[in-house]
């Protein structure tokens, strides 16, 4: 196998790619701002300098020569070499900042030409705290500058987009974003203008930078060039806490994280996932924050006298089964959701199945010609697959409006879904029959129902969603509600306050909590009341029940899915489930 | 080495009346090198004209000097697909100002020699890359191209031989680097021109990816004299290293500037002092610059023997470069020389690397620091080590180009850069 020495250390390798994705995949550090790895290498920022040489190979024995000392003849390099660019070879010698004193020397000089142009405004720029040039000089820099005249001064807040604004004298040039819109979104709105240390990206005149995509050249500016108009000035980046989770906004079930403050997400980055949305994530995507935070239901609410009033948690799980115990099983009209979990969807499936009501129906949310090439599909909702997986009967918005204003139902349930708003039907269908809903928004559909029970969003509990791709992923809580705990429950990420952070850090709030249960929490408090045998505790207990179930599912677990990042499953022509 | 200049009559310029024109060009041998090649029993094969080029050392007119029949044999063989010869006329380095001569007064040679090596590399389409400023020229080489198509001598199927190429002239539109062959590819790419990270070499994937070969206007503009005297012929000219006819552009102070052709390996001296009339008033000379504003300049004084060829010049601590030497005279403070040049290259920075894009202006801004009078003793250390950051560590030769001037002058001119610091006064408290 061909070898290459990096600071004294062999290592093997198979596939030759760039030095510097080599040192980065065996968890060496070398700094750099214009290499990504899901872009073109333009080595311009020429930071990641190394020392390169090659081992001297006797021509006619094939082993290496060796001087008198019995150490191997290395030809070095003339120059030094930017690390992104060069491809490794077999018998490579290189030479970071940790053995080589001449590459510390070079990226020191490196970052002090960088930053003698930057407006160094780190106490007021957003981007403190995960910028690449402040850790980078932290780390690698020199102590001060000896710049001493006037810096270059270039626009500062101008609105590219209605998402994105660019703060030109904090740009570095790596053309990160340039090549984004070149190279991933296609659409070639930004380019850089003028020339040397006046230049910095901008779209042409007149242009307004609407790509889809845009946000994602906040997430790959190295530095505060280029912010999100939206999440700007909101958090600083140490203060909030981030949690691994899925988007739940689009079928493609794009990785994410939340960032969460005072138990509310503040906004939403894309997490890398080679399978599914490499490092970005749609414009749309991000916006879907506000969901978790605005709008919310919170403690249950019932119908009195054509009113909707809050009620208490007592009082609506007594509705229900006093509900349910004056109609037939086959006067039940049960209506899965796309949006909602596996998890969610299986108990409520599974406890009804239990009172002999066993079709469940779901609406898919697709919308024809909504999808791209990129990363955007027809399908609106996350969790279609995980419906059809669990043999729900998929039905259109014309036959869903059919069943709703079938006369022989008297009870109809609508799980975690703006089911009406998608459905054309008429209010007086519907006033034959109680209407119970479990939503996490104030919707259409909230303000027709009878009894509707706040459920938790997919930011504040565990499920697994499947997506069009029939990949099987998980959310994790990021936010607490009346009901959890951060200190207490495991599973709520482990970001740096949850480690370090202290009773006076403000992320330890009551603020902003959230009065909704987990829908199969609902469904087991409920049974108790009714005396189903219906015991789960935890999700972890359904996900199990499902996977015992449901043959594509075998062997599938959380921790599979964390370790795997997602689980591609194998759905063939789902059979009903009977339990 | 003993150059009989004075006797020299001027071949890639000859003084003939209206020689731009077809048929006056054609009339004092013009395209006889072509039709040599293409037809007749003295047809050539690619390869042999490759080789009679590389065999007659004609070095790269544009700056490097490399052998250009060399650097043809660089192209891969033909694979069916399109394959490209860029001609670099940008010709911005200040000090420069010779290709616009053969544009003006020899176009067709330039034509000549570009067909030929078009046919020498088995190659389709030509690419003139012209200095937008140069407006005039580029409606001068469009009538010559015109003509040569309308005699046959581009288009297809040239002179009955089979073999077909295309010419366009490219306009720049003012940007320094633009004449680095990378950058130009792309600007002719219609991108922004900015070089291209090597390897790739162009002669593997160049212009849209496919094989190219770029070389300077009066790089090939000598080629046709190579096929129609040989070799041999050519290589008695000048020195014996770096051999040919040279466009001398001398500026400065001097009584007579202008474009001058002689053979390589001339004496700086000569050149100064009898070619170009010498430095008004009878002054001395401080300083010359032998072949555009990125050599390093030569103290006055240390000019005695240098000759204009690679390798003299090496040994005296300097490039031939373009060949256009500015004569710098007593009266100038070398601080305000080196500030105007370092302008110039921040000013032409592209902005693509770090040390060249932020380099060259701290240099700049230094230097105007000393030049305004408020320069310290430690600035001159600065300049010294801002140099050293930029040397050798961008994608193309613009950093090396804008420190080498400013570490030469430190070098060889320290006491103007000392005279100025030390007259700062400082307050103590």
């Amino acid at each position: 196998m061909a070898e290459i020495i990096i600071d004294d250390k062999k290592f093997e390798f198979e596939e030759v790619g760039k030095v510097l994705q080599f040192i980065l995949d065996n968890g060496m550090d070398l700094p750099f701002f214009c290499y990504h790895p899901s872009l073109s290498i333009p080595a311009n920022c020429r930071q990641c300098f190394i020392e390169a040489g090659q081992m001297v190979k006797d021509r006619e024995s094939g082993e290496y020569e060796l001087d008198e000392d019995g150490n191997p003849v290395i030809r070095w390099f003339p120059k030094l070499m930017t690390a992104c660019s060069l491809d490794m070879a077999d018998g490579m010698v290189i030479k970071t900042h940790v053995t080589s004193e001449k590459v510390k020397v070079a990226q020191a000089d490196t970052l002090e030409l960088i930053l003698i142009n930057h407006p160094l405004d780190c106490p007021i720029c957003d981007q403190a705290g995960e910028c690449p040039l402040q850790i980078q000089t932290y780390k690698y820099g020199p102590e001060g500058s000896r710049f001493e005249h006037k810096k270059v001064h270039k626009p500062k807040r101008i609105q590219l987009g209605p998402r994105v604004i660019l703060d030109a004298e904090r740009c570095i040039n790596c053309t990160r974003c340039v090549r984004f819109t070149d190279e991933v979104s296609k659409t070639h709105q930004l380019s850089i203008v003028s020339r040397g240390d006046k230049n910095y990206p901008i779209t042409a005149e007149g242009q307004v930078f609407d790509d889809p995509y845009s946000l994602n050249t906040v997430d790959i500016c190295p530095v505060g060039a280029l912010t999100s108009a939206d999440f700007r000035f909101k958090a600083r980046v140490w203060e909030m806490n981030q949690t691994p989770s899925i988007d739940v906004t689009n079928g493609k079930g794009v990785n994410i994280d939340l960032w969460t403050r005072d138990n509310l997400v503040m906004r939403i980055t894309p997490r890398f996932n080679k399978e599914v949305n490499d490092h970005w994530m749609p414009d749309i995507g991000r916006e879907a924050y506000r969901l978790f935070n605005e709008n919310r239901v919170s403690k249950p609410i019932i119908k009195l006298d054509g009113d909707q009033v809050r009620s208490s948690w007592n009082n609506a799980f007594m509705t229900v089964s006093e509900k349910i115990s004056s109609v037939k099983s086959d006067e039940i009209l049960l209506i899965g959701s796309p949006y909602a979990s596996l998890e969610d969807n299986y108990a409520f499936q599974n406890w009804f199945n239990r009172l002999g009501v066993s079709d469940v129906y779901f609406t898919p949310h697709i919308e024809k010609g909504y999808g791209d090439d990129l990363l955007l599909v027809d399908d609106h909702a996350p969790n279609t697959n995980g419906c059809k997986a669990l043999g729900f009967k998929e039905v259109d918005a014309k036959k869903m409006a059919k069943l709703l204003s079938d006369e022989s139902y008297k009870a109809v349930f609508i799980l975690g879904d703006d089911l009406l708003s998608r459905v054309d039907i008429d209010d007086s269908a519907l006033e034959s029959k109680y209407l119970v809903s479990f939503a996490t928004n104030h919707t259409e559909t909230t303000k027709k129902s009878d009894l509707v029970i706040p459920i938790t969003s997919s930011a504040e509990h565990i499920g697994s969603y499947i997506n069009v791709d029939e990949r099987i992923q998980r959310t994790i809580p990021a936010k607490e509600t009346m009901y959890t705990n951060r200190k207490l429950d495991l599973e709520m990420s482990m970001g740096r306050l949850d480690h370090f952070g202290t009773k006076f850090d403000n992320w330890v709030s009551d603020k902003n909590r959230v009065d909704c249960i987990p829908a199969w929490e609902v469904l087991v408090r409920i049974g108790n009341e009714m005396n189903l045998e219906f015991n789960f505790a935890s999700p972890q207990d359904v996900l199990e029940d499902i996977t015992d179930k449901i043959p594509a599912l075998e062997n599938v677990s959380y921790d599979r899915m964390d370790k795997e990042n997602g689980i591609a499953l194998k759905l063939s022509a789902p059979k009903s489930v009977t339990t | 080495m003993n150059i009989d200049w004075k006797n020299y009559k001027p071949i890639l310029i000859p003084a003939i009346k209206d020689l731009h024109k077809i048929d006056v060009y054609e009339k004092n041998g013009g395209y006889k090198a072509l039709k040599k090649v293409l037809s007749g029993k003295s047809k050539m094969t690619p390869e042999e004209v490759v080789n009679e080029v590389k065999d007659a050392n004609i070095r790269g007119r544009g700056g490097a000097g490399f052998n250009a029949g060399l650097k043809w044999s660089f192209m891969p063989k033909p694979d069916g697909g399109p394959r490209y010869l860029a001609c670099n006329g940008d010709e911005s380095e200040p000090g420069t100002f010779k290709d616009r001569k053969i544009f003006e007064y020899n176009p067709h040679s330039f034509i000549e020699g570009a067909i030929i090596a078009a046919y020498a590399m088995q190659i389709q389409t030509i690419y003139v890359y012209i200095r937008g400023e140069y407006r005039d020229f580029i409606d001068m080489m469009d009538v010559a191209i015109s003509d040569a198509y309308k005699k046959g001598y581009l288009g297809k199927d040239i002179l009955k031989s089979g073999f077909s190429v295309d010419m366009y002239t490219h306009m720049g539109a003012g940007a320094y680097i633009c004449g680095e062959e990378s950058s130009l590819m792309n600007s002719l790419e219609g991108k922004r021109g900015y070089p291209r990270v090597k390897p790739p070499f162009p002669a593997q994937k160049g212009l849209w990816g496919r094989p190219t070969t770029i070389n300077n206007i009066e790089t090939l503009a000598n080629v046709p004299l190579v096929i129609n005297n040989g070799a041999k012929w050519f290589k008695g000219i000048g020195a014996e290293t770096h051999p040919g006819p040279v466009l001398y552009g001398i500026s400065g102070h001097v009584n007579r500037p202008g474009v001058y052709e002689y053979p390589t390996g001339m004496l700086l001296t000569d050149l100064i002092n009898e070619v170009a009339g010498g430095v008004p008033g009878g002054k001395k000379v401080k300083a010359v610059v032998p072949g555009g504003s990125s050599t390093p300049p030569l103290r006055g004084d240390s000019l005695d023997g240098v000759r204009m060829d690679a390798d003299s010049l090496r040994e005296a601590g300097s490039m031939m470069g373009t060949a256009g030497i500015c004569v710098v005279d007593e009266t100038v403070d070398m601080v305000d020389f080196t500030w105007r040049i370092s302008g110039f290259y921040h000013h032409e920075s592209c902005g693509q690397c770090t040390p060249c894009r932020d380099g060259t202006g701290w240099l700049e801004k230094t230097l105007d620091k000393i030049r305004r009078g408020d320069g310290e003793m430690r600035d001159i250390d600065l300049l010294y080590e801002i140099c050293t950051k930029m040397e050798g560590r961008t994608i193309c030769a613009l950093a090396d180009a804008a420190a080498w001037p400013v570490r030469y002058a430190l070098d060889r001119f320290r006491e103007d850069f000392e005279a100025r610091c030390k007259k700062t006064v400082y307050a103590l408290a």
